[in-house]
């Protein structure tokens, strides 16, 4: 019974935020890493000593008997997982926000982190589907007030085009609702209900792959999955740096979390086209942003397409984990979920020392930059650590998930895992690349003189990294978390 | 539990030094140097230990839970413990010999902790107990060696070789992965750790009905893949020489003894999966070796910088090793400590000649054309004479340690193709044998013309030799060099209890003794004085196709890169721009409809009304026509 309490806390504090002109900045910070350490310490106070799948700490308010709305909120392994990513990720976002005594800018990305916990605890899919939109406005805001040169059609391409997705999302969520009163004769909403495969099982054939469908529009939009990415590069370049953190971290979280925690229960009426579709989708996101980003030439838009790339492992996970059978489908399931929560933490890091590069050399382009490491050694060490642990190095946390996707997917991919390998081949190429042409080389004098990174910034990033290093080495702090959600629902 | 202890101390010794020498590094830029050396001759010390407790018994093994059903640890048998030993024995050399050589690099510090972490990495590599892990070790040292070939950051062609080096290799890293992945699917329904190195050992009979043939084939070639791209053979094996641009210690710890020995190593290592695999496994293995062993020592026949020559001189002894652990078909896993032989002994001779090269380098200003070189002996007395000792050695001149390493390997091979009694199997032997020419004619052709003649440049005539104390490192890999030939066959038996040295044929014995003969002369008399300079090259045939190293670099960056990969690339970049452009006309479109809609909003309650009007009538008669009502 703790979680609705911290819940509460960052709803008030971002209320609070855009009423407090001069400290926003400052109360911002604190109210959010208030929240990150109560999140951190509630899972591994609950999660540390052995979690076997279910639901923790549900909390429930009826709203209206009759309707069958509950305002009701619960975590799981997984769903707990994310949402300490997500506390770190606004955490880091807010650490390199420079913007002073601006309360709209950070209550609306305290605004953001309500939306995006809302929808990770919610355990009543009404619930669940507010905050979902809850998410979009303020996003649509911080890119619209703070982005960049062409924000104002940009912002206006995310709002409508992720919305777009997330009506499909509300029609199946009322026909799920629908078919169930006239199952049951019971209006409700709860998760537990709705996706229940024994319900599920009695919808005609033709509603089930409606539902699916919708869900999976949806999602993979947020995710994003080829072909339906399009809002993705524009809003991450549009977007000012600690914006992009959240969308990159943030917003990929809610398509994964979708994914796993909203579709996974009902696994076994997947049609098993669908899990091919996912699977395909996949395996073509990954070449096709792989390559595409391969000849951008400007380092964020690379980067956008870089972790829209990796998400195509997700998909690829969820895919054929279902399809697959006794350990190789819970290790590719799990990787799957680890790959969410390793690309968050992975992303962030990067669009961090990336804000940082921008602002003390400039540039974000390659013609603009040039052996920067001579000047700034400790910001392109650390970028070059970002590049390794986004191109999949082992011993960072994104190599973890990798090799679990792989190694539990061949069985189903067969030969088609070497398409994945080609992917993985470019994206190694052009992280390496990337480096050989911003950080080393001979300088770019045209630069003049680069501040390198402050020793708080440093610290700050350096944290961060030593994280991605932890849980590469031991991924054991995360993995029962994922396996035990995913046993509780088997 | 102490020895345990031990052995988990040998990788974490250095692997802990790597981040304090950096940081120590900052107040004393000599201080990281020593700890890192120190670190290393811990590591040194615990080997032995943990020698002399191998040695009397058997394996030490233990897991611990890393992650699902995937386990660490570590696992020491006679194999690794021998890996262990030379690993931590020449990282010390070459790390004091890095004490004088990195002695005026500002960033030295930085040296000597990526030194120390790849020393870690490779020791990590060794005594893994399970695939994962060894291959998270395998990309260690991977990170390493990109680090340190791009050590000189402000060079942009030691930066772009490091590029090269790390795309290449991961290419090679990726197969293997893959193969990881085969194994874990076939394994993980049957075995509690499906990827335990310990379990692939000690259950080799009962590989073929666990996993099946068809994937034991299919795991071993891709394994073979990854060893390909690590150990740098046929086709992979194009980013070594480029790798040279990194500061010669580097060549000398990581692309000559120990890190291109990996893929070797891992052969070694899950050697029941080859040899339970299809005979084609095994083939491929001795094919590629063999090949390479020839393919790069012809090149370094033509090649002038004698960082290149030393490192396509490493691919064609590496060649060599592989070779050998591709005749186990026929004498079973006693190859296994053939080539284990060939590898200990060539990390001696080729961290010694990369050292007393670098010293040579140091006198002459990073001058690396042995062509400007000439006449060093008189002036270098003493890097000369170690030059010298270690190439009579690289040339297998008789009674030198690589004499009794690599003979046994090309005799083995005759003996291979003579008891298979098809022709086919005479092509390793000839490329293996032919190979050794080609290994006299480089070698002596690049000590020739460094030693011998006069000084075919300034820097040449005014060079000196370093202090005495800093040779010590080399004196003592030249004493190795020249007298380890005579633990051959306690080696062999150690490594792979029952091994003996095996008989080589007398065909194989005198062919190796007159190319030796033939290539000395040839080299003497061409190169010994200037007359050299009097052929042209370019007349000799074949000689284009040489300097051009088959056309392969040019494959790999002109076709592939450029002419596939890029070219994708940019038709990617394209259609997604052009499908970017076809959502926002799209969404502009209903921006427009809504421009043309507005009209109706005038604002006129009359029009409102009729609106209204004719709304509800449209309804009423849709409904109508339903006839729902």
């Amino acid at each position: 019974m703790i979680i609705e309490y911290i819940f509460a806390f960052l709803v008030a504090a971002s209320i609070i935020t855009f009423f407090i002109g001069s400290h926003s900045r400052q109360f911002a910070r604190v109210s959010s890493l208030a929240v990150a350490v109560a999140f951190i310490l509630y899972s591994v106070y609950r999660f540390y000593p052995g979690y076997n799948g279910g639901d923790i700490s549900s909390f429930s308010l009826t709203l209206s008997t009759y309707t069958g709305f509950y305002f009701s909120l619960g975590v799981n392994g997984f769903t707990d997982l994310l949402v300490v990513l997500g506390s770190i990720i606004v955490l880091a976002a807010l650490f390199i926000s420079d913007r002073k005594d601006d309360p709209v800018y950070y209550g609306l990305v305290l605004l953001t982190e309500v939306g995006t916990f809302g929808l990770l605890m919610s355990t009543d899919l009404f619930f669940f589907y507010v905050f979902w939109e809850v998410v979009l406005v303020p996003v649509y805001f911080l890119i619209g007030i703070y982005g960049g040169p062409r924000k104002d059609s940009v912002s206006l391409k995310f709002f409508v085009y992720t919305h777009i997705g997330s009506v499909f999302i509300l029609l199946s969520i009322f026909t799920l609702y629908s078919y169930y009163y006239s199952e049951y004769g019971i209006l409700t909403m709860q998760n537990s209900d709705l996706l229940s495969t024994t319900f599920f099982s009695t919808i005609p054939f033709f509603y089930r792959v409606f539902i699916l469908s919708g869900f999976l529009i949806g999602f993979l939009v947020k995710l994003p999955t080829f072909p339906i990415h399009s809002w993705l590069p524009d809003s991450y370049q549009e977007a000012p740096y600690p914006v992009t953190v959240i969308l990159a971290g943030a917003l990929s979280v809610m398509g994964g979390y979708g994914l796993f925690g909203i579709l996974y229960p009902l696994y076994p009426q997947i049609p098993a086209f669908f899990l091919w579709l996912l699977i395909a989708l996949g395996i073509i996101s990954l070449i096709y942003f792989s390559l595409t980003a391969m000849f951008q030439s400007n380092l964020k838009r690379m980067m956008a397409y870089a972790s829209a790339g990796s998400m195509g492992f997700v998909s690829i996970a969820f895919g054929s984990g279902i399809l697959g059978t006794g350990p190789n489908g819970i290790i590719d399931l799990a990787g799957g979920m680890f790959q969410i929560f390793a690309h968050g933490l992975i992303v962030a890091f990067l669009f961090s020392l990336l804000y940082y590069m921008k602002t003390h050399a400039g540039h974000d382009t390659f013609y603009g930059l040039g052996g920067i490491y001579r000047e700034s050694p400790v910001l392109a060490t650390l970028f070059l650590g970002g590049l390794l642990a986004s191109l999949g190095l082992p011993g960072l946390a994104g190599f973890v998930a990798e090799f679990s996707i792989i190694a539990g997917s061949y069985g189903i991919l067969g030969p088609l895992v070497f398409l994945v390998i080609f992917s993985m081949i470019i994206t190694a190429s052009y992280h390496i690349w990337a480096a050989q042409k911003a950080l080393y080389g001979p300088y770019n004098e045209n630069l003049g003189q680069i501040r390198d990174l402050s020793r708080s910034e440093a610290s700050a990033m350096l944290l961060m990294l030593i994280s991605i290093l932890v849980i590469g080495v031991f991924p054991r702090i995360v993995f029962p978390l994922l396996t035990g959600y995913l046993g509780g629902i088997a | 539990m102490i020895t345990e202890l031990e052995t988990w101390g040998i990788f974490l010794s250095p692997m802990i030094a790597s981040p304090i020498a950096l940081l120590a590094g900052r107040k004393s830029r000599n201080a990281s140097g020593i700890i890192a050396s120190a670190s290393i001759g811990l590591s040194l010390v615990l080997s032995y230990l943990v020698y002399l407790k191998v040695s009397s018994g058997s394996q030490i093994e233990s897991q611990y839970t890393w992650f699902y059903n995937i386990n660490y640890g570590i696992f020491v048998d006679h194999l690794a413990i021998v890996m262990l030993l030379m690993v931590t024995f020449v990282s010390l050399m070459i790390h004091l010999f890095a004490l004088y050589y990195m002695g005026g690099d500002p960033n030295r510090h930085a040296y000597f902790a990526e030194t120390a972490l790849f020393t870690s990495g490779m020791l990590g590599l060794v005594e893994s107990s399970n695939l994962l892990e060894f291959f998270m070790f395998w990309e260690l040292v991977g990170l390493c060696s990109y680090l340190l070939i791009g050590f000189w950051f402000f060079k942009p062609n030691a930066v772009s070789a490091a590029k090269k080096a790390f795309i290449v290799t991961r290419v090679g890293d990726l197969l293997f992965l893959i193969g990881l992945a085969v194994i874990y699917t076939s394994l993980s329904p049957i075995a509690s750790d499906p990827l335990s190195i310990s379990f692939i050992v000690n259950n080799a009979a009962q590989l073929p009905s666990l996993i099946g043939q068809y994937n034991l084939t299919i795991i071993s070639l891709l394994f073979l893949g990854g060893a390909i791209g690590k150990s740098s053979q046929f086709p992979l094996h194009v980013w070594i020489p480029d790798a040279m641009e990194g500061p010669t210690t580097v060549s000398a710890l990581i692309h000559a003894a120990t890190m291109v020995t990996a893929g070797i190593y891992l052969v070694a290592r899950v050697y029941p999966l080859f040899y339970e695999a299809y005979p084609i496994s095994l083939y491929a293995v001795l094919f590629i070796g063999s090949f390479t062993a020839l393919f790069a020592g012809t090149i370094g026949i033509v090649v002038n910088d004698i960082k290149r020559i030393l490192a396509y001189s490493t691919i064609s002894q590496l060649g060599y090793m592989l070779a050998a652990l591709g005749l186990g078909s026929m004498f079973g896993s006693d190859v296994i400590s053939y080539s284990m032989y060939h590898l200990v002994v060539h990390a001696f001779f080729k961290a010694l000649l990369f050292m007393s090269a670098g010293a040579i380098l140091l006198a002459l200003m990073d001058l690396r054309d042995v062509r400007q070189m000439g006449g060093l002996w008189r002036r270098m007395p003493y890097t000369v004479t170690l030059l010298f000792i270690g190439s009579i050695t690289l040339a297998a001149v008789p009674f030198t340690s690589a004499y009794f390493s690599k003979d046994t390997i090309i005799g083995l091979s005759y003996t291979f193709y003579q008891s298979s009694g098809t022709l086919l199997m005479a092509i390793p032997w000839i490329f293996l044998q032919l190979g050794a020419l080609a290994t006299v004619l480089y070698t002596f052709r690049m000590f020739f013309l460094v030693a011998l003649g006069k000084p075919r440049s300034h820097l040449a005539s005014e060079a000196k030799d370093p202090k005495k104390i800093v040779l010590i490192p080399l004196g003592i890999l030249a004493a190795l060099s020249l007298v380890y030939g005579i633990f051959q066959g306690s080696f062999y038996s150690f490594v792979i209890s029952g091994a003996s040295v095996p008989a080589i044929p007398d065909m194989t014995e005198m062919l190796s003794i007159a190319f030796l003969v033939i290539g000395v002369i040839v080299t003497y008399v061409l190169y010994a004085g200037d007359r050299f300079t009097k052929i042209n090259a370019e007349k000799v045939p074949g000689y284009k196709m040489l300097t051009n190293k088959y056309y392969l670099d040019k494959l790999f960056t002109n076709a592939l890169a450029q002419g596939a990969i890029l070219p994708l690339s940019s038709a990617f970049a394209g259609m997604e721009s052009s499908y970017n452009e076809g959502v926002e006309r799209f969404g502009g479109s209903f921006l427009k409809a809504g421009k043309v809609l507005r009209r109706l909003q005038s604002g006129v309650v009359e029009n409102y009304f009729l609106l209204i009007i004719i709304s509800a009538a449209l309804v009423f008669i849709l409904l109508e026509i339903v006839g729902g009502v």
